[in-house]
């Protein structure tokens, strides 16, 4: 189903992509063109939705994309209006879209009709009673006592879809989800739980849109693929979706950044779809200001900071934009006015980005942290105006935030106030401290092994 | 190719006269095996012997009526004195002992696959092991590759199938092999699948017909063998042809040249062929003769097929090539034929065609739409082609005119190749015409080998002076339709993907490599080292032949060389590293043979050998260059090292280039060092200069190496040396003289290097990141202040090392795990493993290619001996690591 519409999809986009040649950095950096060919049709629509409040692009091509974009599904109530829209309130709706509209609604029927029985029969209490957890036995029993055929299931499965198709989401899901608990078809199930995922994302279902992440990322590691370009195609496109979720949800954050940087996800992005790396950038910068979840969450973000500015280094070639070379300036090449530049920029790509809308401040406080932090580390004594203007504050905005940070952190630095200065005290590693730290997860790590083995 | 028919040959003598082709291959190979065995006279009473040998085992032959030995004796003297008469007697004694060599050969390979199903029968797979290795040597010094004698096949085929029942039962089985002999199941296992890749049209055979391929091997075993071999000689003298044949030979002055004879006298002079007592030349001028009667398109190919195939008779031997003129003329002729087939499309040439067994008849006449195929292979004749001139490149004097003449050829041969390809292209849209084979990929192979290393602009004029001469030549619809002219630059990318769609073999590999080769020449660093590195090619390369791993280092030497010229020195070092740290540059890339090692002896046999894999001058790359990009990017990098690592004889021992450090001591120990004379001397003298804090006087230095001019644009790439030499300077002059300061001044250091202020920070801030030195930047007074007390002492540096020494033997405990487990299940030890993996080290920036360099540098030391020794590399070296 979804590589379908992806591949629809596409030629959309290539639509987009055409238009989107422009100046301004916002537009330069926008990310959608290159997106889009991963996305859902429904997905897209929001995208494009989006677009049309951000205003970047003339509103007029922008709604006739949607219409394009529209043309194939079901939503036919909403394409005339969006007909109306584009043409004017008194335009006559083409003949073919009321053609559609009557076809669609036959469409339906006959769907509801051919369903009819086995959605009756998944609402009888007494049926589900006798449901077990073996999904060939539940089929047999349905079959045995209910008359219910293998094509009726398969009705189930084109009925969600064409609800899906129609734009009401929660019943699609709902169907989608009765239809995997009877088939046994596995490539069905997959477009279905595909297809679930969508309806859970549109229908802003987060807890529901990670469990079938979650699912279909099972289902890609340990399928057999016949080529391994298909599976790599899927693993692209679970983690487009999966952008959603992620920057929507709080708590499905680190479960998904665990999964991109996971070496199967990572190689993913970095053959791919480098340009997941400003998603990839933003997350990672944003979630180190909650530093809520103790040591060892410090330190898982910390391995994937270093994991984050490894990739970003190898695919600079490949991909760059402000987020990325922020990066790239303050971690590889200690460039601070060049970081500092690149935050401003950034800002404004943020600003304009649909996931990253909504993080924009956090990462710019983020991103200030990881300049002050950087500086601390290599400075001895800092110049409190310059460090302020470094991090885009004045000066007793910047005198405010380094003790703030000085708490915070607990960097070892006094302030001079009479200069004006930072004084950093950096007290060099003890040897001993060092043969501690490398030493300490040796016990560990030997146990784990020893288990393993012994397994 | 045509194996199974040449076995046939032996039983139908009338079809001889239609299969030159393959007779040109075998014919060639008798006569090298001739010289290669025996230069000197057998005397007669040996010959005697054998010749009874081979009599009784052809008695079945209807032709030879010999039935007591009398007899065979008179008709034998009968013959020599024949034969002397018209020329040296002795060469065809000769021949008669090369078909006992032969036979001897087959008699071996016969005992040989008898220990081997011995060996099945007891399950004993070391026995196998060692017999198939023998095997596959003795078959390839009997078929070269082309012909593969089927008992052979046969057994290769029945090997498998034995070794994945022993597989299947060995996996149901509880243990029940010993070490050695699971040792041996393996690696067989390995090897023969590969081997078998190269039968494999053999073997399908084979399986496809088991009993009618075997019936004859069983009937009478070595005899078809033997037979098939003396056939083309037998039948001549039995045929009671001999009159015609004299006729041609001796008189020169062909009695009766004419069209309707013209396959008669073919017929004869195809037969004659590989007997040494034929005067070909005097056949060539017949064949023009004949050709210049052909009149329908079946003559006229019958007649070039036949004189292609003696030209190149013409020479022979590993070490002579094709006089030039020949060369020529077969090319034409070559080209001629082409033409033909353009022009009558109803007439195909293919390896399997139809055979028009009586000549007598009239000869076919193809309907509208019908195609005949005439047996041949245009393949090879293409292939030889190509050979030929690059054996006279090899052997002639690049320095000379001559050369520079020769080199102009290409472009013809070049004209040939495309020309065929388009002939394969059409042959394999019409399904009628049959199985084409692996023709088309060779021919695009070939066509790739050609322009891979060639700069964009010379690919230009090849491509579009072939595709305007083609046109122009030929108006052949047939010809039109499938040329296409190709934009240059992405001549190369598609004639790659065509072979990477269409073909699994080596010539798979090799087309990668060519492509990646092109792109680093055209200044893709990334492009290429990432399809290098997709390509997975540094795991499997020392499986491949030895050619294709003189292609693999040309590429990655090459690719060095780009990442040079875009100034990435860590990533151009490390792939150079492998190549040049060697020390046997020439002969890994196949430019020449390096000097002699002391210890090993090569014979005449491989010497030849490694000179007939020498690649032409004008595809050398140069080595001068090579040199000088390496020795400076390791100096870059080297010389900051050794600043760091100061006196601490534990840091010492990290080297960068073992070369280099080489090199650089023994320069040092020079007392007087004089002025610069060559390469070396400058990057040497530049580097002491660095090491000294004089930056100014290494980059004049090296700025003066003159080979960089070399380069297409050499202004730029010494600007990027001075900046880098720069920087290097900086943090050599920091990291030598950091312990004697307490503070640095920025702008000091700023003026001292000739660098913006912001560059030196930023280099100082980079230092300081990476914990390379204690210290920290001070904004106020624009300095560097150096923190004291950080030095370790003997101790401390110990217990350092030791807690390194044992997380780095957790992580490895866990990587082996991982592997054991493959999918590496444990989310902890998977986790931690990735941390060690990516923790913050000082020397970060050459992980990348470090981490498959790895395996590559124990290589070099391995492909060097490859290189030399053994005829089989791959397989030794497979033995060797199972």
């Amino acid at each position: 189903m979804s590589s379908e519409e992806a591949q629809v999809a596409d030629a959309a986009a290539a639509d987009v992509t055409a238009e989107g040649i422009s100046i301004e950095t916002a537009r330069k950096f926008d990310l959608t063109p290159k997106i889009m060919p991963y996305l859902d049709r429904h997905l897209i629509f929001h995208l494009l939705a989006f677009m049309r409040d951000q205003q970047l692009y003339p509103a007029e091509e922008l709604l006739q994309n949607t219409y394009d974009l529209l043309e194939p599904t079901n939503m036919t109530d909403y394409l005339m209006e969006l007909w109306k829209q584009i043409h004017g309130e008194t335009a006559e709706v083409p003949r073919e879209l009321l053609l559609k509209r009557e076809k669609a609604t036959q469409e339906w029927n006959k769907l509801q009709d051919e369903t009819v029985t086995i959605t009756g029969l998944l609402e009888n209490p007494d049926v589900i009673s006798n449901f077990r957890s073996d999904k060939v036995q539940n089929l047999q029993f349905l079959k045995d006592t209910h008359g219910v055929t293998d094509d009726m299931i398969d009705a189930l499965l084109r009925y969600g879809q064409g609800a899906y198709s129609r734009g009401s989401y929660a019943p699609a899901s709902d169907i989608l989800y009765s239809f995997r608990i009877l088939s046994t078809d596995g490539d069905k199930v997959n477009q279905a739980t595909w297809g679930k995922l969508a309806c859970e994302i549109l229908t802003v279902n987060w807890e529901g849109a990670m469990e079938e992440i979650q699912k279909i990322k099972e289902n890609i590691d340990t399928k057999a693929f016949v080529s391994p370009t298909s599976q790599l195609q899927q693993r692209t496109w679970l983690i487009h979706w999966a952008l959603f979720p992620l920057f929507n949800h709080e708590a499905a954050r680190d479960t998904i950044l665990e999964m991109f940087f996971s070496p199967n996800f990572i190689n993913t992005i970095q053959t791919s779809c480098p340009w997941i790396l400003r998603y990839l950038a933003a997350a990672v910068i944003t979630s180190k200001n909650r530093n809520a979840g103790g040591s060892r969450a410090a330190a898982v973000q910390q391995k994937q900071f270093k994991e984050l500015v490894r990739v970003v280094k190898q695919e600079l070639y490949e991909y760059s934009d402000p987020i990325t070379e922020f990066i790239a300036a303050l971690h590889l090449d200690f460039d601070f006015e060049e970081a500092q530049k690149k935050l401003g920029e950034a800002d404004a790509v943020l600003r304009s980005d649909f996931f990253l809308l909504g993080s924009a401040d956090g990462f710019i406080e983020s991103a200030r942290h990881l300049i002050s932090e950087a500086y601390c580390r290599i400075h001895q004594r800092i110049d409190i105006k310059d460090l302020s203007q470094r991090l885009n504050l004045s000066q007793d905005e910047g005198e405010k935030w380094i003790v703030n940070l000085i708490r915070d952190t607990r960097v070892d630095a006094k302030i001079d106030y009479k200069n004006g200065t930072v004084i950093m005290n950096h007290p060099p590693q003890s040897v001993y401290q060092q043969v501690i730290e490398k030493t300490k997860g040796g016990f560990f790590r030997t146990q784990v092994l020893h288990a393993a083995v012994t397994r | 190719m045509a194996t199974s028919r040449f076995f046939h040959g032996g039983l139908s003598d009338s079809e001889s006269s239609s299969s030159s082709e393959d007779y040109s291959t075998e014919e060639e190979e008798l006569e090298e095996d001739a010289q290669a065995v025996d230069e000197s006279d057998e005397s007669e009473s040996s010959e005697e012997s054998d010749d009874d040998n081979d009599d009784d085992d052809t008695d079945d032959d209807s032709k030879l009526e010999a039935n007591n030995a009398g007899e065979r004796q008179s008709r034998r003297n009968i013959f020599t004195r024949d034969a002397a008469d018209e020329d040296d007697s002795d060469e065809d004694g000769l021949r008669r002992v090369v078909k006992n060599k032969k036979d001897k050969r087959f008699e071996e390979i016969e005992a040989c696959i008898r220990l081997i199903e011995n060996a099945q029968k007891i399950n004993d797979w070391f026995v196998i092991s060692q017999e198939f290795d023998k095997l596959n040597k003795l078959v390839t010094k009997v078929g070269h590759g082309d012909v593969v004698p089927k008992p052979y096949v046969k057994a290769i085929a029945d090997l498998e199938d034995f070794m994945n029942e022993t597989l299947s039962k060995e996996k149901t089985a509880s243990k029940k092999m010993n070490a050695t002999n699971a040792k041996a199941l393996n690696s067989i296992k390995q090897r023969l699948k590969r081997n078998n890749r190269q039968y494999e049209q053999e073997i399908a055979q084979y399986r496809s017909d088991k009993e009618n391929y075997l019936l004859e091997p069983d009937v009478e075993e070595a005899p078809v063998v033997q037979k098939s071999i003396p056939d083309g000689p037998e039948t001549l003298d039995a045929d009671d042809d001999s009159g015609a044949y004299s006729v041609v030979t001796r008189g020169g002055k062909a009695v009766q040249l004419t069209t309707e004879s013209i396959f008669k006298h073919l017929k004869v002079i195809v037969e004659a062929r590989g007997k040494k007592n034929t005067d070909r030349t005097e056949q060539i001028r017949t064949m023009e003769k004949l050709l210049e009667l052909a009149q329908t398109p079946y003559q006229k190919i019958r007649v070039l097929i036949a004189l292609i195939s003696t030209r190149y008779d013409l020479s022979f031997g590993v070490l002579s090539y094709m006089a030039t003129d020949q060369w020529k003329a077969a090319e034409k002729e070559l080209n001629a034929l082409l033409r033909v087939l353009e022009d009558n499309p109803s007439w195909v040439i293919v390896e399997n065609g139809d055979e028009w067994e009586d000549d007598e008849k009239t000869p076919p006449t193809p309907g509208p739409g019908e195609v005949f195929k005439v047996s041949g292979s245009i393949v090879s004749f293409v292939d030889r082609l190509d050979d030929e001139l690059t054996k006279s490149l090899q052997n002639i004097d690049p320095h000379t005119t001559e050369y520079i003449d020769r080199l102009g050829d290409e472009a013809a041969l070049y004209r040939t190749i495309v020309r065929s390809q388009v002939y394969f292209e059409r042959l394999a849209k019409a399904e009628k015409a049959g199985n084409i084979g692996d023709s088309l990929n060779r021919t695009i192979m070939r066509r790739v080998e050609h322009l891979y290393y060639k700069p964009l602009a010379v690919i230009e004029t090849m491509e579009g002076g072939s595709y305007n001469l083609l046109t122009s030549e030929s108006s052949s619809e047939a010809l039109r339709s499938g040329l296409q002219q190709q934009v240059p630059a992405n001549i190369v990318q598609n004639l790659c993907s065509y072979l990477y769609k269409n073909d699994s073999t080596i010539l798979r590999t090799r087309a990668m490599l060519c492509h990646i080769y092109h792109l680093a020449l055209r200044e893709n660093f990334y492009q290429s080292r990432d399809m290098l590195l997709m390509s997975h090619l540094q795991e499997n390369i020392h499986n491949a032949d030895i050619t294709t791993q003189i292609l693999y280092n040309r590429t990655l030497v090459q690719v060095g060389l780009c990442a040079f010229r875009n100034g990435l020195i860590s990533d151009a070092q490390s792939c150079l590293q492998e190549i040049l740290g060697s020390g046997r540059v020439k002969e890994h890339l196949a430019q020449g043979v390096g000097p002699q090692s002391r210890y090993s002896t090569i014979s005449p046999e491989q010497e030849r050998l490694e000179k007939q894999r020498q690649l032409p001058f004008h595809m050398h790359i140069n080595l001068e260059l090579l040199e000088a990009a390496y020795l400076t990017c390791s100096m870059l990098l080297e010389i900051p090292a050794m600043a760091a690592a100061g006196s601490s004889p534990d840091m010492r021992k990290k080297v960068i280039s073992k070369t280099f450090r080489r090199m650089l001591e023994f320069h040092e120990r020079n007392v007087f060092p004089g002025p610069p004379e060559n390469t070396r001397d400058h990057v040497f003298q530049a580097a002491n200069a660095l090491a000294a804090g004089d930056w100014r006087k290494s980059s004049d230095l090296i700025q003066a190496i003159k080979i960089w001019d070399l380069l297409p644009n050499s202004d730029p790439l010494k600007l990027m040396l001075a900046g880098k030499i720069q920087e290097e300077g900086l943090r050599t002059y920091i990291f030598t003289y950091a312990p004697f300061y307490d503070a640095l001044s920025l702008t000091r250091l700023s003026e001292m290097f000739d660098l913006l202020e912001r560059k030196v920070a930023a280099v100082v801030s980079k230092m300081i990141a990476h914990d390379e030195i204690a210290a920290a930047l001070d904004q106020i007074n624009k300095t560097i202040t150096f923190r004291k007390g950080v030095e370790v002492s003997r101790l401390q540096t110990l217990a350092l090392a030791l807690s390194e020494k044992a997380s780095g033997l957790i992580e490895l405990n866990e990587r082996v795990y991982e592997q054991k487990s493959q999918s590496g299940t444990v989310g902890g030890l998977q986790e931690s493993s990735t941390r060690t993996g990516g923790g913050g080290r000082g020397g970060k920036p050459r992980t990348e290619f470090a981490g498959n360099a790895g395996g590559g540098r124990g290589r070099g030391g391995g492909r060097g001996r490859g290189g030399r020794n053994a005829p089989f590399p791959g397989g030794e070296r497979a033995s060797a690591r199972t």
